[in-house]
């Protein structure tokens, strides 16, 4: 028989043998660190870097051209040499000289040349490649599916100059070279419809600060450092782990265990607690996502139907944007909920673009008596006195559709629903997993949502401001306003920085009138990292950026 | 005669499972692609061209009609070709085979000890009959049945890995780790299971205990239990050789069902301990619409209920031969 007494005990006598001759062996060592990141990444292959640790991870395996660096001072960035020595631009800005580093080589060993330079824009703008950049070289020669042409674009000087003209008239900047560079001699063997799911997109031969160790799918992506590169200095960091940790209290308890070094994404509830412990630092990036309350401002179902605009019946007029933006009491939810990890935002130009953002805006002040007038004035009113305003006896009632899993929102959801109940506005809330959430706004089928916007580095706005709808899927809202679209078209003609700064100011007025969305708070990324990492930069373009440059 | 009807049941059952199978992958492919959500919906982002969605939606054959896209997938999936992930961008087929053993000998340890743990406390409780060890154990297996999984990783993970940092909090081994020495390796990935293992064994021992305890006590009380116990046969021998193959029959019809769950994969401790398994493949699959995927994990979770319901029924079998007389009946 198996079961029987004595076999049984002999299996718990040997588990129990086995664990406690364990030990725990999963400590960091005091030579790496180990950055939780809540899901695996799909690929290690620059060209598909399409979330932010797919980039964090591809900036310390490959190199760019050249590197931006955040200055606060200007509230812009600024350039410096990475593969490229230096460069020098012609009088008329229509082409580039640039000297590529000649001491850099690959991880197999070979060494990093112009072919490779030139084979990287080739195949980051070819439509079947599908990389993160395609559809954005507007400034080089390219064929009708933006692909550029190498023959028009680049001219070999020598073995380490290389001249790239740009489109007469274009306005280039070094921005549209900045991206990692990738060995010909790995991807060139491959069909380009095939390189998404080849090897090389799994096993990467590198030239950066790391080399590729070793990935765990759905556990760890292990780099180490590589002493070869240009980058490398005595003391730095001799490995870097990046940790997959799907659960927020797993990361949590792992940090505060130092089982894991670094952390993003702290709810501000944790970040006092945290801060008390001795080993760890909490600090904050700011400025790069906001949350808002997005108005349909067109009749949703109706440019379903035939693509045609009518002003929805609630959220079309400017006025009762501004009076539901009076509405709401966002400070209730920056200091309820944020706990100050976080500030009002005015429009979508964050306060990091020091020169750009227009420091004489003052943000809408919760004023529901004002509030109430300017609905007044659209014709909202409660005539047949049961609280809720009435236009044309429709009540002005509707749906807020946000996603379920996220505490902040259904928090500041719930915040607003009553003042806005005060002020004769009913307002339901919806719960939707994201997917459909995402489904929705993008059909036009939700009136009211709230949601954010990770804005971009360097500043964009043509992507979710721009009217032509068919052309900017990003416009949710569907804010049309002709005068906006000459600006934002203005942005990409040859103009200085300073009459750039202006446009922004002008545009920023004319988003803060209009209020196409309720522009809510800018939501700090709080981060804990251990103190043992030093170094550690946190700017608006990230805290796992420049790691080569951490050290103990 | 008789094996050759026993073989013609067992060919009715597998093509009865084929065409479940069949099915529900069929059901499942037509509604996910109706169901809100789009695959490409993450390629929805200010730092991409807009463009790229339509592109990306046309490599997945997303533009095609919809039984252009199923009747192409079932000509691939009857070869034996379940397509690319949408999020691994290697075939399902290789993602699902790189989970699934981790997965086996994870739910089939807990199985083991869910049924082993249920069964010794089961008898446990009955030598000592209404007495203290009894309530005991009847009172805490409800409350180990109450409290969430989650609630019980967590308190794990504080006590053992926080507090007395005997057990590592997640992962399946120790990053990094040669994997030259097999015998090392083999005790990291038991060292790291322990907790996970304990904890989903935990979920499931309270059941096992109660439908033990309450099939052994009925038994006991039964006749041919006093007719043992009156030829003077041993306590020993009556447990063993009558009273537990006597209650095994309904305990493993359960069992097999249970296993098939586990099968499929246990989100919440995979998720709590960062473990690489079916539940969380099959969730992010469901979250991130990647359909081949979807119907990877379904299809795949839908084979092993089948193979552990029918494991479950040759068990039976073994133990009951009346079974196998009911079937050629």
């Amino acid at each position: 028989m198996f079961l029987t007494r004595t076999n049984i005990f002999t299996f718990f006598l040997i588990l129990t043998a086995i664990f406690t001759g364990c030990k725990q062996s999963s400590t960091p060592t005091s030579e790496q660190i180990v950055v939780a990141i809540p899901a695996d990444v799909e690929r290690i292959n620059p060209l598909y870097s399409f979330s932010v640790n797919e980039a964090n991870i591809s900036e310390l395996l490959f190199l760019s051209l050249v590197k931006h660096s955040w200055d606060a001072n200007t509230g812009d960035m600024k350039t410096e040499p990475m593969l490229a020595t230096d460069w020098e631009w012609n009088s008329d800005s229509s082409s580039i000289t640039l000297t590529l580093r000649n001491n850099v080589l690959w991880s197999d060993g070979a060494p990093v040349t112009l072919d490779d330079v030139i084979f990287s824009f080739d195949v980051y703008s070819d439509p079947s490649v599908e990389s993160y950049l395609y559809g954005s070289f507007d400034c080089f020669p390219a064929d009708n599916n933006n692909h550029i042409i190498a023959e028009k674009t680049f001219e070999k000087l020598s073995d380490t100059k290389l001249k790239i003209n740009f489109i007469a008239g274009s306005s280039p900047s070094l921005f549209a070279i900045d991206f990692p560079i990738i060995p010909k001699h790995v991807f060139e063997k491959i069909p380009r419809k095939d390189i998404a799911t080849a090897k090389a997109s799994f096993e990467p031969i590198t030239n950066g600060p790391f080399t590729f160790e070793k990935w765990e799918r759905n556990q760890a992506i292990i780099l180490k450092e590589n002493p070869k590169s240009f980058l490398h200095k005595e003391g730095s960091v001799k490995r870097i782990i990046f940790k997959v940790i799907p659960d927020y209290n797993s990361r949590l308890t792992q940090l505060k265990n130092n089982e894991v070094d670094i952390v993003e994404y702290l709810k501000p509830e944790d970040a006092a607690e945290i801060k008390k412990s001795g080993s760890l630092t909490v600090t904050s990036l700011k400025g790069r996502e906001y949350d808002y309350l997005g108005w349909n401002n067109i009749d949703g179902e109706r440019y379903k139907k035939n693509k045609s605009i009518a002003p929805n019946k609630f959220f079309g007029s400017a006025k009762v944007r501004q009076a539901l933006s009076m509405a709401v009491n966002r400070n209730e939810v920056i200091s309820g909920y944020l706990r100050g990890y976080g500030e009002l935002a005015n429009s979508p130009i964050s306060p990091i673009f020091a020169n750009a953002v227009n420091p004489g805006l003052k943000p809408y002040s919760f004023d529901l008596a004002k509030a109430k007038s300017l609905l007044s004035e659209e014709g909202w009113t409660d005539k047949n006195r049961d609280g809720i305003l009435e236009k044309n006896g429709k009540n002005f009632s509707f749906t807020l559709t946000i996603s379920s899993n996220n505490p902040r929102r259904i928090f500041a959801a719930t915040l607003f629903k009553n003042t806005l109940k005060e002020l004769g506005i009913e307002m339901n809330i919806e719960q939707l997993e994201l997917g459909m959430l995402i489904d929705k706004i993008n059909s036009k089928s939700a009136d009211a949502w709230m949601a954010s916007w990770s804005i971009p580095v360097p500043l964009d706005l043509k992507f979710s401001w721009y009217s032509d709808l068919a052309a900017t899927p990003m416009n949710f809202p569907s804010y049309q306003n002709k005068e906006l679209d000459a600006l934002v078209d203005k942005l990409d003609t040859k103009i200085s920085l300073q009459q750039k700064n202006e446009i922004y100011k002008t545009i920023e007025n004319i988003l803060y009138r209009d209020q196409p969305v309720t522009f809510l708070y800018w939501v700090d990324n709080v981060i804990a990292y251990n103190r043992k990492i030093k170094n550690v930069e946190v700017t608006p373009l990230g805290a796992i950026h420049h790691c080569w440059l951490w050290q103990y | 005669m008789k094996p050759a009807r026993l073989l013609l049941s067992f060919v009715k059952r597998a093509a009865s499972s084929v065409l479940i199978l069949f099915l529900t992958v069929s059901f499942l492919f037509v509604l996910i692609r109706i169901a809100p959500g789009d695959p490409a919906q993450k390629y929805l982002s200010p730092r991409l061209d807009s463009s790229l969605i339509i592109k990306i939606k046309s490599s997945f054959h997303l533009d095609k009609p919809l039984y252009d896209q199923y009747f192409s997938f079932i000509k691939n999936a009857s070869a034996g070709d379940l397509g690319i992930s949408y999020k691994y961008h290697r075939p399902v087929k290789e993602v699902i085979f790189e989970t699934l053993p981790f997965t086996i000998f994870f739910s089939l340890t807990a199985f083991i000890l869910q049924f082993i743990g249920g069964l010794l406390l089961a008898l446990l409780a009955l030598r000592n009959y209404k007495k203290f060890w009894d309530k005991f154990l009847s009172g805490g297996s409800l409350f180990l049945y109450a409290v969430p999984t989650f609630v019980s990783g967590m308190f794990f993970v504080y006590l053992f890995s926080v507090q007395l940092k005997i057990f590592p909090s997640s992962g399946i081994k120790t990053i990094g780790i040669s994997e030259e020495n097999v015998v090392i390796l083999f005790l990291d990935y038991l060292h790291h299971l322990f907790l996970p293992v304990l904890i989903l064994s935990l979920a499931g021992l309270p059941v096992y205990f109660k439908y033990f305890r309450e099939s052994l006590e009925e038994n006991q009380h039964k006749l041919f239990t006093l007719y043992l116990r009156a030829n003077g046969v041993s306590e020993r021998r009556i447990i063993f050789q009558h009273l537990i193959p006597n209650s095994l029959n309904a305990i493993i019809a359960y069992a097999g069902v249970e296993l098939g769950i586990l099968f499929s994969g246990a989100l919440i401790t995979e998720v709590i301990f960062s473990l690489p398994g079916m539940g969380r493949l099959a969730v992010n699959a469901i979250s991130e619409r990647d359909y081949p995927l979807i119907i990877g994990c379904t299809l795949t979770a839908g084979i092993l209920v089948i193979l552990s319901n029918l494991l479950a029924d040759l068990v039976r079998m073994k133990i009951d031969k009346r079974l196998i007389k009911g079937l050629l009946h």
